[in-house]
């Protein structure tokens, strides 16, 4: 069973959709990526699901709610730019959050600390947040979408702003948290995705164009490609290597031949054999693999 | 349980940002100034220069009731300025710097979120009356003459709901406002929008919260509750009920992210 299930769910701002008849649905246990470019409607999606945002149509389903338990109880959630009251300590703003989301006072103080210590900023849990600094607020922003152990975890862009020790702390932490909840998170970044997250939903304009684990996604994306440069005469041999059975188009820039097949292994082989009977002057050969950033740009040209 | 949280916050917070002790200060400055100036004014008047030679100027013997109510038209004015100052923030400046996302994720009830404003601000509104008040009857009882307490008592409760109006309306547009600033400019229009249609359709509005002042002074006069007194009470009731109700209904409406 889906633990979240969303159906056409659109937003329209005046005549413009934001996001647009967007379906999906994923298991427990997962970490997905949300991504996109600035733009997309990553955010709004997101605020819908955590209930900030009503939609203009569709609807947002939860396996774990039965009847009329508020939605918002099985969900964490932590804003681009979390904003927290800043007259009051870290250990307060976790407790009150805790309260808020019906732990009892000694309950939600034990979890406090417990959340301080594992998100690394328990020196400074006394201290009042107006002195913390980006990657503290953004720990704490963590700490406090965890606090009442929720099913599902939003985190809007949560590595973005970061600086490299901070995102390799955060990232961390999210591997560790994929163990006791399903995470959902937006990125533009396209390699925090492809490190992290277990599947992909690429938005684009409002819509989803592509959505799955990251594995059939780049079996589907196939654009592995062979780069050759040579000593000389470039011109010739990118004609001979376009005459290949296997080899499906090719282009020269910057001096190097790139090489694109439906079947890599063969067109390999084939190139190879070619340069060993002819004694090709190769001077490299790299075979690429697709990268997050060639799918994504595939699958929004479609 | 989760409105004592949300209420207790509030209470600190105003605590932490001394509102617990300038809004109270000001209430019993704005309180005395009356009662002191009206018995001085002879020196005061002297002090300046007196009067020309000659000159014949009676100072009117004011009554304990007259001060009661001039200190009244003076909170009127200016203590309700600083009450909507106060409070225009209480949830426009919440949305605005966007912790209210923080906050509205986790499973708190809209209702509560707002009661709980509303009963924080007037917990801090009716202590500044009560002590400013206090501080009028006693200089008032001291240099003007007699006043029971059961007067002041009652003074301090009608005159306590027209206060509370006051800032329930100010929730009223926090809830759907996201500008602090539109929301003291909105809560002032009202509250003159109210008092010009009390004036100019005065004898079909006699119940109005507007007059509760008036009325107040009245009953002081012949020392007893009149009927009109309390008839605009139950109406100013009516109309604290009526905003809060709107205010939860607007604000549970307005998406918050937007």
């Amino acid at each position: 069973m889906a633990l979240l299930s969303v159906t056409n769910l659109s937003k329209k701002y005046d005549s413009n959709f934001a996001v647009k008849n967007v379906s999906f649905e994923f298991q427990p246990g997962k970490c997905i990526a949300l991504i996109g470019p600035n733009g997309a409607g990553k955010t709004t999606i997101l605020h819908i699901l955590a209930g900030l945002l009503r939609p203009t149509s569709g609807n947002v389903k939860m396996s774990e709610i039965n009847g009329n338990s508020d939605i918002r109880s099985f969900i964490g959630y932590l804003p681009q730019y979390p904003v927290f009251y800043t007259w009051m300590t870290g250990s307060e703003f976790l407790i009150y959050s805790g309260q808020l989301a019906h732990l009892s006072k000694k309950e939600a103080m034990a979890r406090a600390n417990e959340l301080l210590e594992r998100v690394g900023i328990a020196d400074a849990g006394n201290k009042p947040i107006a002195k913390y600094s980006g990657g503290m607020k953004q720990r704490l922003g963590i700490a406090q979408a965890i606090i009442h152990n929720p099913k599902l975890l939003i985190l809007d862009e949560p590595v973005s702003s970061l600086d490299p020790i901070g995102r390799r702390e955060v990232l961390t932490l999210m591997e560790e948290l994929k163990n006791e909840m399903t995470i959902l998170f937006s990125t533009h970044i396209l390699t925090d995705a492809d490190e992290i997250s277990d599947a992909l939903l690429l938005l684009h304009q409002g819509e989803i164009v592509e959505a799955g684990s990251i594995n059939i996604l780049r079996e589907k994306y196939q654009t592995a490609t062979i780069e050759l440069s040579f000593s000389h005469n470039t011109r010739f041999y990118q004609d001979k290597i376009l005459q290949l059975s296997s080899v499906d188009n090719g282009y020269t820039e910057h001096d190097s031949i790139h090489v694109s097949a439906s079947d890599i292994s063969l067109a390999r082989e084939e190139i190879l054999k070619a340069a060993a009977d002819e004694k090709w002057p190769i001077t490299s050969f790299t075979l690429h693999r697709a990268s997050l950033e060639d799918m994504f740009m595939k699958a929004v040209k479609k | 349980m989760q409105w004592m949280t949300l209420f207790k916050k509030e209470i600190i917070e105003n605590w932490r940002n001394k509102k617990w002790i300038w809004v109270p200060l000001i209430f019993i400055l704005l309180a005395i100034i009356d009662p002191i100036s009206n018995y001085y004014m002879p020196q005061i008047i002297d002090s300046i220069g007196g009067m020309p030679e000659g000159a014949v100027f009676e100072i009117p013997e004011l009554s304990s009731a007259e001060v009661i109510l001039m200190t009244l038209g003076q909170l009127s004015s200016l203590g309700v300025l600083v009450i909507i100052l106060m409070s225009m923030g209480a949830i426009a400046g919440e949305r605005k710097s966007g912790v209210i996302e923080l906050i509205l994720v986790k499973p708190v009830s809209y209702q509560h979120y707002i009661t709980a404003k509303w009963a924080a601000l007037l917990s801090l509104v009716w202590t500044a009356l009560i002590l400013g008040l206090t501080a009028c009857w006693y200089y008032t009882v001291t240099l003007f003459g007699e006043l029971p307490v059961i007067s002041l008592l009652q003074i301090i409760f009608f005159y306590g709901l027209w206060i509370t109006l006051v800032v329930t309306i100010v929730i009223f547009y926090n809830s759907f406002v996201k500008t602090p600033g539109l929301v003291a400019f909105l809560s002032i229009a009202t509250i003159m929008a109210m008092s010009l249609l009390t004036q100019v359709f005065g004898r079909f509005l006699e119940w109005s919260p507007n007059n509760l002042s008036g009325h107040i002074f009245e009953s002081l006069m012949i020392d007893q509750l009149t009927g009109d007194l309390i008839a605009t009470a139950f109406v100013t009731m009516g109309l604290i009920i009526s905003f809060l109700i709107g205010a939860i209904i607007l604000f549970r409406r307005k998406s918050l992210a937007e």
